[in-house]
């Protein structure tokens, strides 16, 4: 079943001089892991915000085309519909938290509390994804008291509560350090694992390689290339289009050209100590 | 926060506060509003704010107010203006004036900082919300509660980044009005970014949602959150009898 489908979307923002998407089109299945990727200003913020219906709601400005979330136009979803059925992360992980919450416990709870569960159900949800996301320690502190890292697991926590099947991360990791970026990638796979359909714009390209199923490059608002993560990361056109090729595959393709040795090309460490062992050497 | 009026209604603190400006701005004479600063800094001592309202005090308000006194007494003309040395008068007329801005000012700045320091955002928004004021008017104050720390760090952090490039941003009032104003196209720009982001963040958490609100966090009103308010209720009935027969 097709989670996500854009049909020639094209978009200019309000007193924008070209578009920002010119005649977009593709589609997400659903329980696949899609990456967005890309150089800036190639568009890829905007289509998660025409996919969360941001646009045209929030930002006006002139949209065409056809936005579909599950068979149904977005446009025809109201917002409280909406929260429950697409989950949106962004990068910022210090505008994020709501700033009246004094605990991370009521800040998960946050969503919850507007689309007025009982709280008897909030408390227990509350308490899955604290378990679920391991916030344990942190569940008593002040959200804005807690470090990037800290404040982007509880921004994810705080989304995933209303248990959407449609989860975009928008650049999770851009201003975490090593270990944050881990913990945010071991809850993508966590969400992979349970079948979620997720939408991740991130620039750590060999970890995209790892943890995601398809990709789109997109290049000035168009798409560029697009299709299965191998067929996309292993091909060098992707550095004409502004895109990066991860370590692994550069290498390989690389000895490939010279020596002709390998094929399918290894996307990740994992694949290249897997080839190694294979060939006994 | 943790005193007994720390735990007070919000509402109740926000009457009392309210009753306070009203009675400072429509009194004549300076003397009562003068004297709200001490009452509101016993009344900070009594909530365990004490040190923190006088500190804020100083160094916000009572700079303003001297700025407003010596402008007035000495730089602008009135009709009775003496002239003392160049484009320096004194007046007997500018020293009223002053005194009645100034009183006014000094009356409502405590009042509103006292509230501020006794009340937190968590139980502001929720007496908002259970008021039910409209979503955009509780943004509003979550947003405005947010974005000073906010504008402190980001100011901070343009500081040092012009310091890092050897730009002289301390010394006298000159230096850093030359530093400051360059700062702030790019601060007031972040923050309109930020403010919009943290829209679209509550957005995406439902803050919209037309269904009837549920809070993880209670927080009831007792006989004396009744009693303060119907005392500020009489006492505001009070004072229109008094003014105005």
């Amino acid at each position: 079943m097709v989670a996500i489908s854009l049909e020639h979307v094209t978009y200019r923002y309000p007193l924008g001089t070209g578009d920002a998407l010119d005649d977009i089109s593709f589609h997400i299945g659903q329980g696949e892991v899609y990456a967005l990727i890309g150089g800036n200003g190639s568009g890829k913020t905007t289509v998660c915000n025409i996919i969360r219906g941001f646009i045209p709601q929030f930002y006006k400005g002139t949209l065409t085309g056809s936005v579909m979330v599950n068979d149904k136009p977005v446009s025809e979803y109201d917002d409280a519909e909406l929260t429950q059925i697409v989950g949106y992360s962004f990068q910022n992980p210090f505008t994020q938290m709501s700033g009246v919450k004094d605990n991370v416990r009521e800040e998960i709870g946050y969503a919850l509390e507007n689309l007025g569960l009982p709280r008897e159900d909030i408390g227990r949800r509350v308490d899955a994804m604290i378990e679920l996301l391991d916030l344990q320690e942190m569940a008593d502190q002040n959200p804005l008291e807690l470090s990037g890292g800290q404040r982007q697991r509880v921004a994810i926590a705080a989304v995933l509560v209303t248990d959407p099947q449609i989860v975009i991360l928008d650049e999770p990791t851009s201003q975490l350090d090593p270990q944050s970026t881990e913990d945010i990638f071991n809850i993508i796979k966590l969400l992979k694992n349970q079948g979620k359909t997720i939408v991740l714009v991130e620039h750590k390209i060999d970890l995209v390689a790892e943890y995601c199923d398809y990709a789109l490059l997109l290049e000035e608002g168009r798409v560029a290339m697009g299709g299965p993560i191998r067929d996309v990361l292993t091909d060098p056109k992707v550095m004409d289009h502004g895109g990066q090729l991860p370590q692994v595959a550069r290498f390989f393709i690389d000895r490939n050209t010279k020596l002709g040795l390998c094929d399918p090309i290894p996307l990740t460490v994992q694949e290249a100590v897997e080839f190694k062992t294979g060939r006994g050497n | 926060m943790n005193s007994a009026i720390g735990r007070l209604y919000p509402s109740s603190k926000f009457c009392f506060v309210l009753l306070a400006i009203i009675v400072s701005i429509f009194t004549p004479g300076h003397w009562l509003q003068y004297a709200m600063f001490p009452f509101f800094l016993f009344l900070s001592f009594c909530s365990g704010t004490g040190m923190k309202f006088f500190k804020a005090f100083i160094s916000s308000i009572a700079m303003i107010v001297v700025v407003i006194f010596l402008v007035q007494v000495f730089i602008v003309r009135y009709p009775d203006s003496q002239p003392i040395w160049g484009f320096i008068y004194l007046s007997q007329n500018g020293l009223e004036k002053s005194l009645g801005i100034t009183s006014k000012i000094v009356a409502s700045a405590s009042a509103i900082m006292w509230y501020f320091q006794v009340t937190t955002p968590k139980d502001m928004v929720y007496a908002m919300e259970r008021a039910n004021w409209p979503k955009k008017a509780t943004f509003v104050v979550m947003s405005t509660i947010q974005m000073v720390p906010q504008v402190m760090n980001q100011a901070k952090t343009i500081m040092d980044a012009q310091k890092s490039r050897g730009i002289e941003t301390e010394g006298g009032v000159w230096i850093r009005l030359k530093t400051f104003v360059p700062m702030l196209g790019p601060l007031i720009f972040s923050l309109i970014q930020q403010t919009e982001e943290h829209a679209l963040a509550l957005q995406s958490r439902a803050f919209l949602s037309s269904a009837k609100k549920t809070s993880l966090y209670r927080l009831d009103k007792h006989a004396i959150d009744w009693g303060i308010q119907v005392l500020c209720l009489i006492l505001f009935i009070a004072f229109l009898v008094w003014r105005i027969f």
